[in-house]
């Protein structure tokens, strides 16, 4: 147990790394490879920006919060048979806790500085956050039926005759919609997009931006690693040890979000909730529904 | 080690709960009251009630949120950062506070609370599940759809009355110039896309 704590510890720093690359590359944002670094050493040289009257606790915290979910998030995925961070028989549930509570510090983070288009960014993406996260839970239920447990251990185990998204094939594809939401990234970036001048984040410089930033990609790991557990089996997998199947696997979802990311249009706001709403949502009973008949002794 | 745990997130629920009626704007109330019941939820987690501890944080964290949305949204507080006071008919709710107060400490300390501990090993979580989708199913059915039948109640009698006149009668914004086309955003036409002509 501790010693899944460290690997997680040890492994999210390189692997935030990756994501800011896979982030820059085709964006001619500078050099992919020492880019982000540069970057985030500029940053942490800046100082803070001061806005008037913000509430300072959470403006303060918003970040570390932020950083937070995605550790804990990333605790309930098993690294290889019996080796887990945090050993709980309801680790989906708590992974639901964390992706509910990362709208709840998004909204937190846009709302604190008292200043308008953050405050935009907060409101809008708590609309769409919201029937995204719903929808998640209902596909990660479909991810829990065949194994009669929502302990994540568990949910491998059921997966060594056929992987999940083999069985459910809606499951991935509507779960990556709530990893966009939670990753402020591409079609449901509403919080910190461009047109808002960065949204929640357009008040901040300095380390609490570079802190929003790898907080922003360790969630992005969090939610790869947690994908590839529900889905693609996780840590199983022939001839490589388990812990570098699930590395090769986060790492093809990570590629994976940031190319939806980039591909998928951005809808208005009203548009993208009727479309959550009526369609996406839907569709995640019906994959529920479908997997319920399949189970079904 | 667990009763220091309690001890420390008892005072945490006590103490944000009773912050949610001292703090000036809605967001904050809400979110302190999220924090009470994030200490109550890990406190179930300590009592061997995993399921019920963190689906509560869940739930809190989602009511939470939805309720900071619909309070500034329905309230004249635009962003819940400018302080208003958060109280309001103060000797009713004096009343109702002591009435409740006494009513639950009677209820903890008169009542014959089973001291069983829980079995090591026991599938919690299985017989909760058999429990509401068993015996308690048609408690939980009823209790669910009454809510969502308030909740839906409570929006339409609320969002009758429109921020410019009944929401029925069109709640129009009045022009930018007298007697010009209502300001704001024009609802978008159900059939083609010509051009709107004033009220309707």
């Amino acid at each position: 147990m501790i010693a899944a704590a460290l690997t997680l510890l040890l492994a999210l720093p390189p692997l935030v790394w990756v994501a800011a690359m896979f982030d820059r590359i085709g964006t001619g944002r500078g050099a992919v490879l020492i880019g982000p670094l540069q970057n985030g050493a500029a940053l942490l040289l800046r100082p803070n920006t001061a806005t008037e009257a913000p509430d300072r606790l959470n403006r303060l915290l918003a970040p570390g919060w932020y950083l937070a979910l995605a550790l804990v998030g990333l605790s309930v995925v098993p690294l290889a048979p019996g080796v887990v961070a945090s050993d709980i028989s309801t680790g989906l549930v708590l992974w639901g806790a964390c992706e509910a509570l990362t709208v709840v510090v998004v909204f937190l983070h846009g709302w604190s500085p008292n200043a308008p288009l953050p405050l935009i960014g907060a409101y809008r993406y708590v609309a769409i956050g919201l029937p995204a996260m719903l929808l998640s839970m209902f596909v990660l239920i479909g991810a829990a039926l065949p194994a009669q447990s929502l302990s994540v251990v568990e949910v491998v185990e059921a997966q060594r005759e056929i992987w999940n998204v083999i069985r459910q094939p809606l499951g991935l594809p509507l779960f990556m919609a709530l990893g966009l939401a939670i990753t402020l990234r591409g079609p449901f970036d509403y919080a910190d997009g461009a047109e808002l001048a960065g949204g929640t984040s357009a008040e901040e410089s300095g380390p609490a931006l570079a802190l929003w930033h790898f907080a922003r990609a360790a969630m992005l790991v969090a939610f790869s690693a947690m994908a590839a557990t529900a889905f693609l089996g996780g840590h199983l997998g022939p001839v490589l040890p388990g812990p570098v199947w699930l590395l090769l696997k986060t790492l093809v979802l990570m590629a994976l979000s940031v190319a939806a990311g980039r591909f998928f249009a951005r809808m208005p706001p009203a548009r993208m909730l009727t479309f959550l709403w009526v369609v996406l949502l839907p569709l995640s009973f019906a994959s529920l529904a479908l997997v319920g008949v399949e189970v079904l002794p | 080690m667990t009763d220091a745990l309690f001890l420390a997130l008892s005072t945490l629920a006590i103490w944000s709960g009773w912050r949610v009626f001292r703090v000036d704007s809605m967001v904050r109330a809400s979110f302190q009251l999220m924090v009470s019941f994030i200490a109550v939820g890990l406190i179930a987690v300590l009592l061997a009630a995993p399921y019920i501890g963190i689906a509560t944080i869940f739930m809190m964290a989602v009511e939470m949120m939805v309720m900071a949305l619909f309070m500034v949204m329905f309230m004249m507080n635009p962003a819940g950062l400018n302080p208003m006071v958060m109280v309001h008919q103060h000797r009713f709710s004096i009343a109702a506070g002591v009435v409740a107060f006494s009513g639950l400490s009677a209820a903890v300390l008169l009542s014959d609370l089973p001291v069983q501990r829980v079995p090591e090993g026991a599938d919690v979580v299985r017989d909760l599940g058999h429990e509401l989708l068993g015996p308690s199913m048609l408690i939980f059915e009823t209790a669910g759809v009454t809510l969502l039948a308030t909740m839906i109640g409570a929006v339409v009698l609320s969002a009758h009355s429109g921020r410019y006149g009944a929401s029925d009668a069109g709640s129009l914004p009045p022009g930018l110039t007298p007697g010009g086309e209502p300001a704001g955003r024009k609802p978008d036409e159900s059939a083609g896309h010509h051009h709107h002509h004033g009220g309707h």
